[in-house]
């Protein structure tokens, strides 16, 4: 419960059906993800009201820039899906519960619908999704495993629990089996792979570095 | 049909174990009646190359690379997103519902109301003539004053579609609604009372289902039986509703690509189903709607017909002449879409001094909310050779969502119920748990129970468990204890189902089914056992898997019968198929067909070796392909599947907490077509059982009707830490008399016994005190222990 708040938490300013401050005045902001104080305090720092119309914001996804118009409520997540087609993080509860939509932030497993695009826009963070990891015909270490020991039933809950473990072997290459819950703890399948999540990540981490 | 009588050998696989060797028990050759056209028939003794390999699934790599598009990630050009507007009342008269403010928001293309059963009748009747009648129709039906009654917070009455999900959010906040409140109940004991409150106008809330008799059913007399006992006892188990929360939810994608053409990606466990409920709907037909589900984020029971979701989507499509995507929210799924049932169950059993069962009879009272099907399986029924047994199940309204079918329907109540009862009886009558089991197994054909308690037991140190006891009275606050429990599930796979198999020219072989795959594997499955008969390895299978439009059918996956039901159509096409290649490739080898097999990627006994592809090339620009029905399975009555859970927990008595240290399964599914795939559906029965256990169960604010718990935050499953040493064992219990492949299925058996296994460990931890009601959460523990203290 703790880690699933813990990731949640990125801005938890979010869902308003405007933006008050918040560093969307660039600048303002360092690299680093705010804890919600400090979103707090920038936003009483800088009393500017964006929206409630669309504005133009540009996302760093993957590697690659994207222009797009969105209002100040919509969740990183929904622009993700619905605006740039990145699919991979799913929507299952919208309110920071499951981990489906678990995305790296600056390096940093975040829930994308606890987030919101416009917030990450302006404060330009990079954004990493299951898609800039392996592609099939070339999967990566971790993606191997995760295949190997059959760690997917349906798959709904893939890319998050990929995302959470790859956030969790790029910082310990060789987390012990408690670490590995405790990092995935945040991350909920209904179809109970939960063991063969802990194989693969487990395996992974004993074929060496670079395997996320 | 002409059948044929083909001698064949049944028994049950045991896998290698401790270092032994795979052995073969109980084996018996039987003569079976085959149909005519079955491919040869195999038994214990065959050993396919690549059906029931433990190979990685073919989907594997587009899961795990976020490229599989499931529903909610379809995104054709020009998409509209709907919502759904909800009764926020458990029971309530609709005085007025006003959508115009909604219709002038802003990106909002269409707005529907749900709540006349008029307006949709209209529509349906003026869905396939011209637009302007229809606008008329539905204008004259919106000024009508019938209106459903709404029975539950969450039960439908409008719907919205914009171009943006914030916009028509928005819109659907907009519309006006006034409600005449009626008299609700939510409670069952509430509901139980002769002057509470009536769910279904002019209906008893109550209301007894009928009761199967016959051998597999109700039979002799109880009062008899329980005459006959030496030791009776007399007990009650509660179950809480669960709440199903598959990760991707219930919704649709759907668009009129012709006016007269449907088509709709569907997040659903039976495309066919699905599209017999929109073109029965739109009064089309069938043929004219297609439904898609390439990929499914799980179902568990609830994701059967079109549903309210399902048909809006395409109305609102319809109306706005543009894709409509319309998924559920996940209060929704909570509140809206099904459940599995509660249960309040009164049990008496009887026995003799060694243990000899003479009667079981189970009372029980459930709700289904608004639906029905409360019923708690038939545990009481299949699992034990007893003459007399009774059980009389009854469903309760209330005005909650309705009960949907949930993994094993009814079956977790039930054996939670009933296993602990064997438990209480047991200890009355000083028997060991697992002894009272193995004394009223009930034998029959090719079954592997009586093994798998052995094994289970074995591995799982079952003998340890008097010593823990022992030292359970010496220890601090945290004391151990081991239980188990049984399973069954009947095998339901049978007709129809359909497959084809294509072989190309340049050696590419698809496989056509028209079933889903929901999770469990079925995309694997078709390639390997198209593989098998083309001595292929499963990767170089083309599956086409969950469409409508092939017009090949496929059964709703539910009952474990999809594998069951699908894969020996398969490899009666495949064979066929296969047949058909060699027969048309021999000439061109001067060879006899009869002379040439495949295998290992080659076309082996020409005068000389050819690779598969070389082979196909000899068809030049022809194709092969063959269509097969699932055939009959060869006889009538087969055995069901079965299984047997230990588990060890640890009960903390000053906190309450539970924590499930192992659980050791030995289950079998006829011949399991591929372990990791078994061995997944396994693990994923067990932490549902162990989530059902210990965390879920729906909270209801009686006084409001609201649910309180419909998010996943509230209402808690199995996460990485409470995930116990798993052991599992997988036999194949071989019985020839079923089909082609001899398999049977899994999602379901794997579910029943779990809670009840617990239940027992965590009695045996306390000295014999059992929790009666799930969730068995710390508050219950404490309770439970305090009474006793008291
Ligand atoms: S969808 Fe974001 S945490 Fe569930
Ligand atoms: S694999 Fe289905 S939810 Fe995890």
């Amino acid at each position: 419960m703790s880690q699933r708040k813990r990731e949640s938490n990125a801005n938890e300013l979010s869902r308003r059906g405007f933006l008050k401050g918040a560093g969307l005045g660039a600048g303002a902001v360092a690299t680093g993800v705010m804890t919600p104080a400090e979103t707090l305090l920038a936003a009483e720092k800088k009393d500017e009201i964006r929206g409630p119309g669309e504005l133009a914001v540009t996302l760093r996804v993957n590697g690659r820039r994207h222009r797009l118009q969105v209002e100040p409520r919509v969740t990183l997540l929904d622009a993700l899906r619905d605006r740039l087609g990145v699919t991979g993080p799913k929507k299952v509860c919208d309110h920071g519960e499951c981990g489906a939509c678990t995305v790296l932030l600056d390096g940093r497993p975040v829930y994308a619908c606890m987030n919101l695009a416009a917030d990450v826009a302006a404060r330009n963070l990079p954004v990493e999704t299951v898609e800039n990891l392996g592609t099939p015909e070339h999967l990566n270490t971790l993606q191997q495993e995760w295949v190997r020991q059959d760690a997917s039933q349906c798959g709904f809950c893939t890319s998050g629990f990929i995302m959470a473990a790859t956030a969790l072997l790029r910082d310990t290459p060789h987390p012990s089996p408690e670490q590995v819950r405790e990092q995935l703890s945040g991350n909920l399948c209904r179809c109970g792979t939960y063991p063969k999540i802990f194989a693969a990540v487990e395996a992974a981490a004993r074929r060496g570095p670079g395997s996320a | 049909m002409l059948k044929k009588k083909v001698r064949a050998t049944g028994g049950i696989i045991i896998p290698p174990l401790n270092g032994q060797p795979q052995k073969i028990a109980d084996a018996e050759t039987i003569e079976v009646p085959v149909p005519a056209g079955e491919p040869p028939l195999w038994d214990v003794y065959t050993r396919p190359q690549v059906v029931g390999q433990p190979i990685p699934r073919i989907d594997g790599p587009i899961k795990v690379t976020g490229r599989a598009r499931y529903t909610y990630d379809q995104l054709p050009a020009g998409l509209l997103h709907a919502v759904l507007v909800r009764s926020a009342h458990p029971h309530a008269r609709l005085l007025s519902v006003d959508i115009a403010p909604a219709q002038k928001m802003p990106g909002v293309r269409a707005v529907i109301r749900l709540d006349s059963p008029d307006l949709m009748r209209a529509s349906a009747a003026s869905a396939a003539g011209n637009p302007e009648q229809a606008a008329a129709i539905r204008q004259a039906a919106s000024h009508s004053q019938k209106s459903k009654t709404m029975l539950f917070v969450g039960d439908e009455i409008a719907a919205v579609a914009a171009d943006t999900l914030e916009q028509a959010e928005d819109a659907a906040r907009a519309i006006r609604i006034e409600y005449e409140s009626l008299p609700f109940v939510t409670d069952v004991a509430a509901a139980r009372q002769p002057d509470a409150p009536r769910v279904h106008a002019g209906q008893d809330n109550i209301r007894p289902l009928p009761s199967p008799h016959g051998p597999d059913g109700d039979r002799g007399d109880v009062h008899e039986g329980l005459a006959q006992a030496d030791a009776v006892i007399e007990t009650r188990y509660e179950t809480n509703v669960a709440m199903q929360n598959a990760l991707e939810p219930h919704g649709s994608v759907a668009w009129w690509d012709a006016p007269n053409h449907l088509t709709v990606w569907a997040s659903t466990q039976g495309i066919f189903g699905f599209r017999g409920d929109l073109a029965h709907f739109f009064q089309m037909p069938a043929s004219q709607v297609r439904v898609i589900t390439d990929y499914l984020g799980g179902g568990f029971g609830a994701k059967f017909g079109a549903g309210i979701y399902g048909i809006a989507a395409a109305w609102l499509a319809r109306e706005t002449r543009a894709p409509v995507k319309l998924m559920l929210d996940r209060k929704a799924e909570n509140l809206a879409v099904g459940n599995r049932p509660s249960s309040h169950q009164q049990l008496r059993l009887g026995a003799k001094k060694d243990g000899t069962l003479t009667a079981i009879e189970v009372v029980n009272f459930g709700t289904p909310g608004i639906g029905h099907g409360a019923g708690a399986g038939a545990a009481s029924r299949r699992f034990y050779l007893c003459p007399n047994v009774s059980q009389r199940d009854h469903d309760v309204a209330t005005n909650l969502g309705p009960a949907a079918a949930f993994r094993a329907p009814g079956w977790p109540q039930g054996a939670f119920a009933l296993e602990q009862a064997m438990d209480e009886l047991a200890d009355k009558l000083q028997l060991d748990p697992l002894e009272l089991r193995q004394k009223n197994y009930w034998d029959k054909p090719f079954k592997a129970l009586r093994i798998q308690y052995e094994i289970g037991a074995a591995r799982f140190g079952w003998r340890r468990r008097a010593q823990i006891a022992a030292s359970n009275r010496n220890s601090g606050p945290v004391k151990r204890g081991l239980g188990m429990a049984t399973s069954c599930w009947p095998t339901f796979g049978r007709p129809p189902a359909q497959a084809r198999v294509v072989v190309h020219s340049d050696g590419a072989v698809e496989v056509t089914v028209g079933c889903q795959d929901i999770g469990g594997g079925m995309r694997m499955i078709a390639a390997q056992v198209t593989a098998e008969e083309f001595g292929l390895r499963p990767h170089q299978v083309r599956v086409h898997i969950g469409d409508t439009q092939p017009g090949i059918y496929g059964p709703a996956s539910g009952g474990s019968v999809t594998t069951t039901s699908v894969a020996p159509a398969i490899r009666a096409a495949a064979y066929d198929a296969r047949q058909k290649l060699l027969a048309a490739i021999a000439p061109r080898l001067g060879a006899a067909p009869e002379s040439l097999r495949l295998r290992g990627g080659k076309l082996l006994g020409a005068p000389r070796a050819l690779s598969f592809a070389s082979a196909c090339r000899l068809l030049r620009h022809a194709t092969i392909s063959a269509e097969a029905d699932r055939a009959q399975n060869y006889e009538p009555h087969l055995t069901e599947m079965h299984g047997a859970q230990f588990a060890e927990v640890e009960v903390d008595t000053e906190t309450g907490r539970i924590r499930v240290v192992k659980i050791t399964a030995v289950h079998d599914c006829g011949r399991s077509m591929n372990r990791l795939l078994v061995e997944s559906q396994v693990n994923g029965g067990i932490i549902m059982g162990l989530s059902y256990a210990l965390l879920e169960g729906r909270v209801v604010d009686h006084p409001t009707g609201h649910v309180m718990n419909s998010n996943l935050d509230f209402y808690k499953l199995a996460g990485t830490r409470e995930i116990p040493e798993l052991d599992v064992v997988i036999l194949d219990a071989i019985d020839p008399r079923g089909n082609n492949l001899d398999v049977k299925g899994i999602g379901e058996p794997v579910i029943v016994p779990t809670a009840a296994a617990i239940g027992n460990a965590v009695a045996h931890a306390l000295g014999g005190l059992h929790i009666r009601e799930l969730p068995m959460t710390p508050d219950r523990v404490l309770n439970a222990l305090a009474a006793v203290r008291a």
